[in-house]
């Protein structure tokens, strides 16, 4: 199928008919395949849906946290004194007052809830205050004396393997040497490059927020903006010393997540006040305690060296990837395996050798953002494919049709790739759309020029560059992690409901599971309840799990329903249940000789059923980076076109023509919507996002210091095509959408600015005077 | 939402209403900005009135559209006593033509600055307020705001230098007296206690005027390097100054004194591409000098390549802004 968007602002079409219900008179979308309008999307655009910011309670105090002004310090003492006796203050805690387990994180659990003895990261939280007033919490939290011992921090990954043990786990988290082929193959033409990416921040629209209750039996419930609430609720359990069931995460509106929500210090911080207390508390998090706390893009550095033959065909690439994971190890095992196992790319390579180092330093901690691991080396190998077409002097996309993947293609893990991989399809559908055309007949004052309306670009110093990158992620976690989801689908009249703990991230999982009950049950209300974990759990809001496993869980559910609903019916007419239809509420035979309502076959019941999903199960990486480690691969190829001002430096993306390999399309609009974010995301990673940070500090901790893409730098997004070619082992053949955009469109920004500069373009994001011309 | 205890969610927009009539407590607990800042505000209605109150008050900060001073006072930087709001000042808030100048109100908002009938009159100031952020900011942010600010970045500042404007100080007592602005963001002359910036009075050139911004996005951004430049037929002049490379905007005089020798100001003031770019350099230059020779007798040093970068954005932006102002 083919969709072509008009635009970057293709989601503002009104929510009447979807794209496969065409004709005024057709009733309200329905089932799969339509563009479904999201049910919280008029509270949203009036604002007043409620997130977790927005919440309230009788009595509540006012948390703040302190953190660390140093990346790496030793802490001599804390002195809370003068804090505890300040008016209005209600309770102050610090490492001595965490009853349970020291220790959280997501991934390992190596982080203190308060740092005691030493700080590892600038902001890491040391202590928390409640307060009557939020400036009074956050004047008590400047009021604790804190002695540093200030020690030289390590923010250069290269030294931290040298480096003394930053933590008592050491500074190396994870090392991948992977071996595939024969190390003694050469290629006749060999191209070098050194890569560089910078520490992208989720930067979230919402900053972290949340609320602890105490319960009368000694527990807590907090009602946080978290994406993945069991995990959460576990470690806040371990650290409170409570049982798990006696601590309650409920998840509020999520004001944004493209990486992991909520920041654990904040959360932790607010249920030992809660329980210390006995009043409900609440923080806010400002814009700069948001980007001190969570955690973002893994910094990398990329080595790497292609061997090709005279055709350009890729015969070996050699790779060497040093992440740098923070202080922390987060997610940082999981996001080396993808930049290791990705870092060829989308493209047959018969000899592999890719070692991958995480290391701990004193930076502020990556983690979990879309595409994390795949987004790095795709920026990396990209590079690469630039400069072996230009020393073959070879078409850029012509040298990469050569060499893309296909489905029955090994991965450099040896695991067989078994789902569509509609690769050259992909770049031959952006290779062969038009190129925009050039501003010349439009009077001069309407271009945008690279840096703006009122900017200084000049028609004569601007060169357009056409740029190609493929890229690819995995979907679901990896290296036999346990992906599971429950849902449970209820009917009641004519109301369907849908109970699952998986949290609509903006990703589109409320609205999909409405369709999937529609589809499955003919029911047109579908109403999906809230999460919280009480419910058994969906597992975290990424890598598309949702999509996949939560979708299947409902459609499972749905059809256990299903059955109940007909069963009777089916046993009174002597025919199986296939033969009976649900359409708009009405039940019908295939002959038509039976016709009632879904409500008259209820006979005021409820119908419950519980389902599960689980994926077939993956196996982690061995000692030489082999192994089937993942459950399916999605694969997207972007066309950029972008101008550069040759004398400033200054660029500007015009278009980007995506085509994206998606499975089957579930809902038209959000999918596009979907595109456009990641598309946006990634040119903002390739031109403007970088969190700086000097000896560690990061030092401009706002949106000011830290911009990112407004209406005007985003381009225009194109979606020349979606190929869908079901992949038979997800439910309904659908593949995750929102993180292979991600990945790819650095790659291609940067792809292009090479083309129109000449220059080599190595570090993300593109410096100016990297996209210079070369003075003669 | 939980039986227990009370947790309710409401919308942000009532949040306050709610509270107040719920509690009976007032809306204390839910602002989280220094609540006695509102204690004090006073809103004069003339510049006089806006003087005195500032004199009864020197504690007092003065607010126009709050743009820099309410980000300030909301991240905690800054908890003024009182506040002075200027906004209610209709007389700073237009301008008016006094013998060959205009006097512009410093209540002047960068949106208005930015229309079509100011910039006909001053197209530099008007162009460098377009350029002064979203439009947003540039509804509320003032003419007078920015220069107080003297942010480096402040994208009227260079305009203003070169244009050699000065400023109105409005002072106890109905007093006035001007005060150039380069010596105002120098740190020469230095604003007095209970002195208001009440007007800037600004040479009408009747001639092209360009001002041109340098930044790292697409959008509104900071300036990472801007240049104005401003043409004075009558005196035969050319004045350039170069904004956000230093703390103030500079002006590299002599490289004015040798481009306005040698445009032909009774033709058709044409200059050719080389005569541009040089003028580029020679401003670049005395803006972003080298390092001193050492006096050693060593190997000179050279500058890092960014600001060996930010040099060839100067150069290439004033020799933009020479070549569009004689095109």
């Amino acid at each position: 199928m083919t969709g072509t968007s008009e635009g970057a602002g293709a989601v503002t079409a009104p929510p009447a008919a979807g794209d496969r219900s065409g004709g005024p008179a057709e009733p309200p979308p329905h089932g799969l395949g339509v563009s479904l309008p999201s049910a919280d999307a008029p509270a949203k655009t009036e604002g007043v849906f409620p997130y977790a910011s927005d919440l309230w309670a009788e009595g509540l105090l006012w948390a703040a946290v302190l953190r660390s002004p140093y990346p790496s310090a030793r802490i001599v003492s804390i002195d809370t004194k003068q804090a505890v006796e300040m008016p209005g203050v209600r309770a102050v805690v610090t490492h001595a007052d965490v009853p349970g387990d020291a220790g959280h994180g997501r991934g390992v659990p190596d982080r203190p809830v308060f740092a005691h003895d030493v700080v590892r990261h600038h902001g890491e939280p040391i202590a928390a205050v409640a307060a009557d007033h939020p400036d009074t919490a956050r004047l008590a939290a400047a009021a604790i004396a804190v002695e540093y011992d200030i020690l030289e921090p390590v923010t250069d990954p290269q030294l931290a393997f040298e480096a003394e043990p930053l933590h008592p786990d050491g500074n190396l988290i994870r090392h991948i040497p992977l071996h595939f082929g024969d190390p003694e193959v050469v290629g006749e033409t060999i191209v070098e490059g050194l890569y560089r990416i910078g520490r992208q921040d989720p930067a979230p629209i919402g900053a972290e927020a949340g609320l602890a209750v105490p319960r009368p039996d000694g527990g807590v419930e907090i009602y946080t903006a978290s994406t993945d609430p069991h995990t959460d609720r576990d470690l806040a359990a371990a650290c409170f010393g409570l049982e798990p069931e006696r601590v309650r995460v409920v998840v509020t509106g999520v004001p944004g997540a493209t990486a992991d929500r909520e920041d654990p210090g904040m959360q932790l911080s607010l249920g030992l006040l809660a329980l210390r207390t006995g009043c409900p508390v609440k923080l806010a998090a400002t814009r700069e305690e948001s980007f001190l706390g969570h955690a973002h893009r893994h910094p990398t550095l990329l080595r790497y060296r292609h061997h090709a033959d005279a055709e350009g065909k890729l015969v070996k690439v050699e790779a060497q990837i040093l992440m740098d994971a923070g202080a922390y190890a987060d997610t940082s095992a999981e996001a080396l395996a993808a930049a290791v196992s990705f870092a060829c790319g989308p493209y047959v390579v018969p000899h592999a050798f890719i070692e991958g180092w995480a290391v701990r330093t004193n930076n502020p901690p990556s983690g979990h953002l879309r595409g994390e691991g795949a987004m790095q080396v795709c920026a990396a190998y990209e590079g690469q494919m630039d400069k072996l077409a230009a020393k073959l002097g070879m078409d850029p996309a012509e040298i990469r049709l050569r060499n893309v993947m296909a489905t029955g293609d090994l991965l450099p893990t040896g695991q067989t790739v078994t789902c569509p991989a509609p690769v050259a399809e992909l770049l031959r559908a952006v290779k062969d759309e038009p190129l925009p055309e050039l501003p010349k007949d439009t009077p001069e004052e309407d271009w945008l020029l690279p840096g703006g309306l009122e900017g200084a670009g000049e028609p004569s110093a601007v060169r357009r560059g056409v740029g190609y990158a493929l890229g690819m992620v995995h979907m679901l976690g990896a290296e036999g992690a346990d992906e599971v989801s429950t849902a449970t689908v209820k009917v009641s009249g004519s109301v369907a409901t849908v109970l699952c703990a998986a949290v609509e991230t903006g990703s589109g999982f409320s609205t999909l599971a409405r369709q999937i009950v529609q589809e499955t049950l003919g029911i047109e209300e579908v109403h999906v309840a809230g999460v919280d974990t009480d419910q058994p759990s969906a597992g975290r809001a990424c890598h598309g799990r949702h999509t996949w496993v939560s979708g299947g869980a409902v459609e499972r559910a749905a059809k256990m329903v299903r059955t109940q609903l007909l069963q009777p019916l089916a046993h009174k007419f002597g025919m199986s249940t296939e033969l009976l239809q649900i359409n708009d509420g009405k039940i019908t035979s295939y002959d038509g000789v039976l016709s009632t309502t879904v409500a008259e076959a209820l006979d005021g019941k409820e119908l419950w059923a519980t389902a599960q999903c689980r994926p077939h199960p993956t196996e982690p990486l061995d000692e030489t980076g082999q192994g089937d480690a993942f459950v399916g691969l999605a694969f997207c190829a972007i066309r950029c076109v972008a101008d550069v001002d040759i004398e400033l430096g200054t660029i500007r993306v015009v278009e980007m023509s995506v085509a994206q390999d998606v499975g089957r399309i579930l809902n038209p609009r959000q999918l596009r919507a979907r595109i456009e974010a990641g598309v946006t995301q990634g040119l903002g990673a390739a031109l403007m996002e970088n969190l700086r940070t000097t000896r560690g500090q990061i030092r401009h901790p706002d949106l000011t210091g830290y911009p990112l893409p407004t209406a005007l730098d985003a381009p225009d997004i194109r979606i020349v095509k979606l190929v869908e070619e079901r992949d038979v082992v997800a439910p309904f053949g659908a593949k995750p959408a929102s993180a292979v955009p991600v990945v790819t469109s650095p790659a291609a920004v940067a792809s292009a600015v090479r083309a129109a500069t000449g220059r080599p373009i190595g570090r993300l994001p593109i410096r100016p005077q990297a996209a210079v011309a070369q003075q003669q | 939402m939980c039986q227990s205890c009370h947790v309710r969610t409401v919308s942000t927009y009532r949040t306050a209403e709610r509270n107040s009539r719920d509690t009976g407590e007032g809306a204390a607990g839910l602002t989280t900005h220094a609540p006695q800042a509102s204690q004090s505000v006073t809103l004069p209605a003339s510049l006089d009135e806006a003087v005195a109150a500032l004199a009864a008050m020197p504690a007092a900060v003065p607010v126009a559209g709050g743009t820099d001073l309410m980000a300030a006072v909301n991240s905690g930087l800054l908890r003024p006593a009182g506040l002075v709001g200027l906004g209610r000042i209709s007389e700073i808030r237009g301008w008016q033509y006094q013998d060959g100048h205009a006097l512009l109100g410093a209540g002047l908002t960068l949106a208005r600055m930015g229309r079509p009938d100011f910039a006909a009159l001053i197209p530099g100031l008007a162009a460098a307020a377009r350029a002064a952020g979203p439009p947003q900011v540039r509804n509320a942010g003032t003419l007078g705001g920015n220069i107080v600010t003297s942010a480096p970045t402040g994208d009227t500042l260079p305009v203003l230098a070169a244009l050699e404007a000065n400023l109105v100080v409005a002072g106890p007592d109905g007093a006035r007296r001007e005060v150039p602005v380069s010596h105002l963001l120098a740190g020469r002359e230095m604003l007095r206690p209970g002195e208001l910036v009440g007007y800037v009075r600004v040479p009408l050139l009747h001639a092209p005027q360009t001002f041109l911004k340098a930044t790292g996005r697409t959008g509104p951004g900071r300036a990472t390097a801007s240049v104005a430049l401003v043409l004075d037929p009558a005196r035969r002049g050319v004045r350039c100054a170069v904004g956000a490379v230093a703390a103030m905007p500079l002006r590299p005089l002599e490289a004015e004194q040798w481009v306005a020798s040698i445009i032909d100001w009774d033709g058709d003031r044409k200059l050719v591409p080389e005569a541009l770019a040089a003028f580029g350099d020679y401003v670049a230059a005395a803006c972003i000098p080298d390092p001193p020779p050492p006096q050693d007798g060593t190997e000179p040093q050279t500058l890092p390549p960014a600001a060996l970068h930010l040099r060839r954005t100067v150069a290439a932006l004033a020799r933009r802004a020479l070549g569009r102002a004689l095109s």
